[in-house]
């Protein structure tokens, strides 16, 4: 008995030990697909000679649904850039009648379908589209603010101000926002989440998920829709107008709550 | 060497490593983490001499910069961006900060345990938790012993294997595992019998039975008494003043906290004198016994 619980305290010592180590607070982007590809826009890499137009680009990539199982629906929705969760009623989208393979619902009639950003490349023409990052709707929720996050949130609440930038033909709405972020000295963090094969923005100018009460954190809207899926997968056309906007409440306060899945 | 913490009364010791070490692991202010450190490192330097020295530079300066290197990998937190990632994300300052005061933090502490294990003994640890836990105690201190016991053995058992020509340190690469492998063995076996001898002996001894009384010799004298109240004071200080905001800092979005206001510079003096009591209480005692020594 005694030598049994020397054993134990001796597991126990090498627990504590090792625990010792743990302060690392995010978790590793699990896997990097190629969508960071291009960093300067005076010379975007050519990945494939062949690019389709970017015409044809928004109603191109029609997946196949009917195959995918049923089992990989999202159980929850990190605002922002997932799609939606619950089985929805949504408006009778032709094209696919059921969640595609990263459980994205069907997009409503005329709106860009997702495309998987590891199948596009890149070309080298040149279009623009309209970009703009906000956080208004945290002015209206200064109480729930983090304390030490106040400083960062500007007066007008506008983090980058509507501005026509240009993207390379093939590119996402996310390659565009981690380009002007960049150039403009402005602070983003993302994750790669594979399971929607898209980046999720965790955070820009240090305005983070959850900084502004627990149904806080960033969405983008494209042409005043909020697509139900990631920023990586959503393609841009020519004179598209792209808004990044905090949301203190699932997306209710920017006009964007159906895209969290109601 | 004498000191003069191992010599006071259990409570007295225990009692103070517990608000230092609770208070190191507590502030993360970037002076607070320094004079711990400081006070920490020469403390043990003053306890085990060059040993110490060796120890820290071997094994927690690379632990620094290990933890300062893995911080701003996961964290890209902070307002000022140095470069950007081959990920994409940004390296910015404050999580290098952040990593070099949380290695700090890591290896005060491991340093302040390493004091505590020489000042605290088992039997110290038996006679101030025998009452409350006494299974919880004694398996605390029959573990803590068995670590340096087990090794201890380790090098009879190799030992005596080299004469017998089984060398861990010669042959090929499977010869000395098959040789690593015959003193585990050894060893496994010795620690079985030990704990059967061991629970033997202490039934015999009436282990276990009602009324049982332990052995100690301490005794809570005034210089206890004055020590104690020291401790306490300047520990009551700290967390008043903590409790203030004296103490405050923060690393993220932006590093900012209490500098050089009144109430935080004398939080620092507080904080220092607590660290680096062991180290004035033993000078001082050195200097009256040499005082004393010559006047003879």
């Amino acid at each position: 008995m005694l030598k049994k619980s020397l054993i134990v305290c001796a597991a126990l010592i090498l627990a504590v030990a090792l625990c010792a180590c743990g302060q690392s607070a995010d978790e590793l982007p699990v896997d990097t697909p190629e969508i960071t590809a291009s960093e300067t826009p005076e010379a975007p890499l050519v990945m494939d000679p062949e690019a389709s137009p970017p015409e044809t680009s928004a109603e191109m990539p029609q997946d196949t649904p009917e195959a995918t199982p049923a089992s990989e629906s999202p159980s929850e929705t990190p605002s922002g850039t997932t799609p939606s969760s619950a089985p929805s009623e949504s408006p009778s989208a032709e094209p696919s009648p059921s969640p595609d393979k990263y459980g994205t619902e069907p997009v409503p009639a005329g709106k860009a379908e997702p495309v998987e950003p590891e199948a596009i490349a890149v070309g080298d023409t040149a279009f623009t589209c309209t970009l703009s990052v906000r956080c208004d709707t945290i002015l209206e929720n200064m109480d729930d603010l983090a304390p030490d996050k106040l400083e960062l949130v500007p007066e007008d609440g506008v983090i980058f101000a509507t501005t026509t930038v240009t993207f390379y033909e093939g590119e996402s709405v996310f390659n565009v926002l981690q380009r002007e972020m960049k150039r403009a000295k402005i602070h983003m963090e993302f994750v790669n989440t594979p399971i929607y094969n898209s980046a999720y923005i965790e955070g820009i100018n240090n305005l983070y998920e959850f900084d502004c009460g627990e149904l806080s954190g960033w969405m983008y809207n494209v042409n005043d829709w909020f697509p139900n899926y990631g920023c990586s997968r959503y393609q841009l056309k020519d004179g598209d107008v792209v808004e990044w906007v905090y949301t203190c409440d699932l997306g209710r306060d920017v006009g964007g709550f159906s895209a969290a899945g109601s | 060497m004498r000191d003069v913490i191992s010599d006071l009364h259990p409570v007295v010791s225990f009692l103070y490593f517990a608000f230092v070490l609770a208070f190191s692991m507590y502030f993360t202010h970037p002076v607070t983490l320094v004079l711990s450190l400081l006070g920490a490192l020469s403390y043990s330097i003053y306890l085990k001499g060059r040993k110490a020295l060796g120890f820290s530079s071997r094994i927690m300066l690379p632990m620094i910069i290990i933890v300062a290197l893995i911080n701003p990998l996961f964290n890209h937190q902070g307002a000022t961006i140095l470069t950007y990632l081959p990920s994409g994300n940004p390296l910015t300052l404050e999580s290098i900060a952040y990593g070099i005061s949380s290695g700090c933090m890591l290896i005060t502490v491991l340093c302040w345990f390493s004091c505590f294990n020489v000042i605290i003994t088992s039997d110290k640890i038996i006679y101030l938790f025998g009452r409350v836990i006494p299974a919880m105690s004694l398996i605390l201190s029959m573990t803590l012993r068995f670590v340096p016991r087990f090794r201890a053995q380790m090098h009879v058992v190799s030992d005596a294997q080299r004469c017998v020509g089984r060398d861990v340190s010669s042959g090929g690469v499977l010869k000395r595992a098959k040789h690593g492998i015959q003193i585990l063995s050894i060893m496994v076996t010795w620690s079985l019998e030990n704990a059967i001898e061991t629970a033997d002996s202490m039934k015999s001894r009436g282990y276990g039975l009602k009324g049982r009384t332990a052995f100690h010799n301490f005794r809570f004298d005034k210089r206890d008494r004055s020590i104690l109240f020291a401790v306490l004071a300047i520990a009551g200080t700290i967390i008043a003043g903590a409790m203030l905001g004296g103490l405050k800092y923060r690393y993220y979005p932006t590093m900012k906290g209490a500098a050089f206001e009144p109430l935080s510079v004398l939080l620092y003096a507080v904080y220092l004198a607590l660290c680096a009591l062991p180290v004035i209480l033993n000078v001082r005692e050195n200097r009256k016994w040499n005082a004393l020594k010559s006047a003879i």
